[in-house]
């Protein structure tokens, strides 16, 4: 009946990426998630980023970026971890270039600046290299990632594949090119050196300065980069990894949804579970209740409000669905952004959820 | 549909910008098209824009397709949505006029992903592309009066509006240079640009909205506008210490409501507030539409 799947999921898997837009509540499903886990007996490490300051000094993080949870119905392990993207990205680079003097000056760099910074994709490649670091470690049974807030799901998983197409060698190779090539490869060449020329053109010879600077500079790590986007790949496509898509109850994002459930696929990744958040507010089954029992509802607002959320729920669970797994929570009573909340929604998943039956 | 971009350029001295942001889940995009809508209503010619390579409008409104060249909503009121990509391909072809080199350029694979991704150009391209009618004049004409943007949520946004200054400090000499710096120009007029932070009645939203209109202030050097969205009827104007009755968890949710829009407005009062009502209406456009008219009694004021 209810939940067996989703408790299934959380017995077998070894990894679970949860993806979604901002603002759906994907970083307390990700933790209810691990919490669920780690209370089955499991050890877990869910890996957040960015959580509310007082989800973090109650799971006991305050300022370390490990801890492990303290909670009396933990049978396992509970670790809970921070991402900084920047310092972790910092570190990858430093570490890939073996602390060269080139990586160090590429810290510097005024391109690599804007590049570790939230709007390149790299974000999402740390979140991986995190991930793929604490599976290598095999210090737990599964591990928990919670994913930074995209426009849309898709966004997360394309990152590494830009990423990478960045520090490919047919594109870096242009900027370095050493002195002095016979004739018959500049001639060959010629095409490149217009693009080159229409690049300086469009940006000026400083920025193009500083673009060669920065494909020097990434010339040591590179193929530690391409090999380690390889790597995570084949984590995230492996048969015991699991993406959860966490989705408002709105139905341009169901929609948002089923594209995903689609693009993933393609992709060779298994979406296991669509948890729809807040699919009511947590007064309303009260109040269906008391009308049922025949008291009369005096606030019309209280009425309109019902029918608003019931129509809005039979809109979205119209749009035909390819996942195999639906779940629906309502929202909680208190809005809680701390270790109490993430109990309170894993009862919400585990315990009071009502699951869509499996669709074809 | 119409194509808007045969009709005949305006002559304005400025395009009048109108950035919507705030945290993920606060219902921007709504704003976003409601004061798009109200604009538009006001006699302005308006284009509203979403960031990206995937639309939310398309589905939202259920339109055919959304995309680059815009397309007509409403009388009035076009909507785009604009990758940096796509903005830097008609910028180069402006630039590079010759049309066998922008084909040299842009057919090339390692280009395509270059520009794809090379840090801070897609940014770059899509804020000079917003801001590239007048004054700047880069590029082709655009014929709106306004653009209303459906911006990237919070350190997304604020990371947007950085690459300009960051790259004009980086590159201190040639054209990249020289556009970086008109665009943090206009980006920090507050006679051409406007910000508009959007968060709903609750404690973290509205924290995320002050710390993010904190952090614009100190980027643009002007304070945001804050909107308040879904605010439920009637939370307003009663009194949260009386306790409504019966005891039901409803009147109970009513109580907390009411508390947390007056706290709400409390915390955001040293800005220019407006807030906007709970639509309890599931049709997007509906739901628009009278969004629209609170909006425009609402600008009347300022």
């Amino acid at each position: 009946m209810s939940n067996q799947k989703l408790q299934a999921l959380l017995e077998s898997a070894r990894v679970i990426v949860c993806v979604g837009s901002g603002g759906v509540g994907k970083t307390t499903v990700a933790s209810a998630l691990a919490y669920q886990a780690a209370k089955m007996g499991r050890r877990v490490l869910v890996l957040t980023i960015d959580p509310s300051r007082r989800l973090r000094s109650t799971m006991g993080l305050g300022e370390r970026d490990l801890a492990q949870v303290q909670e009396p119905n933990i049978k396992g392990e509970l670790w809970a971890s921070i991402i900084d993207p920047k310092k972790t990205f910092d570190e990858f680079v430093l570490r890939a270039a073996q602390h060269s003097k080139g990586a160090e000056k590429l810290l510097q760099n005024p391109l690599y600046i804007q590049l570790s910074t939230s709007l390149s994709g790299s974000q999402e490649f740390t979140a991986l290299e995190r991930l793929y670091s604490a599976h290598e470690s095999q210090k737990y049974d599964l591990i928990v990632l919670d994913t930074p807030p995209t426009k849309h799901a898709i966004d997360f998983l394309e990152a590494p594949q830009k990423l990478s197409a960045l520090f490919s060698d047919s594109v870096a190779k242009w900027f370095r090119e050493p002195e002095g090539q016979s004739l018959l490869v500049r001639v060959m060449k010629s095409g490149t050196r217009q693009v080159l020329k229409a690049l300086e053109l469009l940006t000026g010879s400083e920025f193009m300065g500083e673009l060669s600077d920065f494909f020097r500079n990434i010339q040591g790590w590179q193929k530690k980069l391409e090999a380690r986007i390889a790597d995570v790949h084949g984590l995230l496509v492996s048969s015991t990894t699991h993406f959860v898509l966490v989705s408002s109850l709105d139905k341009a994002k169901v929609m948002e949804a089923q594209y995903f459930a689609r693009e993933i696929k393609k992709g060779g990744y298994q979406l296991s579970a669509l948890i729809i958040n807040r699919i009511q507010p947590y007064w309303m089954a009260e109040s269906i209740e008391r009308s049922a029992n025949q008291q009369e509802i005096k606030s019309s607002l209280e009425q309109r409000l019902i029918d608003y959320y019931s129509e809005r729920e039979k809109k979205v669970l119209q749009v035909e669905s390819n996942i195999p797994l639906i779940v629906k929570v309502p929202e909680l009573r208190e809005n809680i952004s701390d270790m109490n909340g993430v109990v309170e929604m894993a009862l919400r998943l585990f315990e009071k959820s009502s699951e869509k039956p499996e669709l074809s | 549909m119409s194509n808007a971009r045969t009709e005949e350029p305006k002559k304005t001295a400025k395009i009048d910008l109108h950035f919507v942001t705030g945290k993920g889940g606060v219902g921007k995009s709504t704003v976003a098209a409601a004061l798009a809508l109200s604009l538009a209503k006001a006699g302005k010619k308006c284009l509203l824009v979403e960031l990206g390579n995937q639309s939310f409008y398309k589905d939202y409104f259920e339109l055919d397709e959304v995309g680059y060249f815009p397309k007509s909503l409403k009388p009035g009121l076009d909507i785009a949505l604009w990758s940096g990509p796509e903005c830097l391909k008609e910028y180069a072809r402006h630039l590079l006029k010759i049309e066998s080199l922008y084909k040299l350029f842009f057919e090339n694979p390692v280009t395509r992903s270059l520009v794809n991704i090379a840090p801070a150009l897609p940014e770059l391209a899509i804020l000079g592309k917003i801001t590239s009618g007048p004054p700047r004049n880069v590029g082709p004409a655009m014929p709106y009066d306004c653009l209303v943007i459906d911006a990237y949520a919070t350190g997304h946004f604020l990371a947007l509006l950085r690459a300009p200054l960051g790259m004009s400090k980086a590159v201190r000499f040639g054209p990249m240079s020289e556009q970086s710096r008109s665009i943090h120009e206009i980006i920090c007029s507050a006679a051409q640009s406007h910000y508009y932070v959007v968060s709903l009645p609750e404690e973290l939203p509205v924290t995320e909205a002050l710390e993010l209109s904190k952090s614009l202030e100190s980027q643009v050097g002007f304070r945001p506008i804050q909107i308040l969205n879904h605010v439920l009827e009637g939370t307003t104007d009663s009194d949260p210490s009386q306790t409504l009755q019966p005891p039901s968890l409803f009147n109970e949710a009513m109580r907390v409501q009411t508390e947390n829009v007056r706290n709400s407005q409390e915390r955001l009062k040293e800005y220019k507030l407006i807030c906007l009502p709970f639509v309890l209406e599931n049709q997007a456009l509906s739901v628009v539409e009278s969004l629209a008219t609170e909006f425009s009694t609402e600008l009347a004021d300022v």
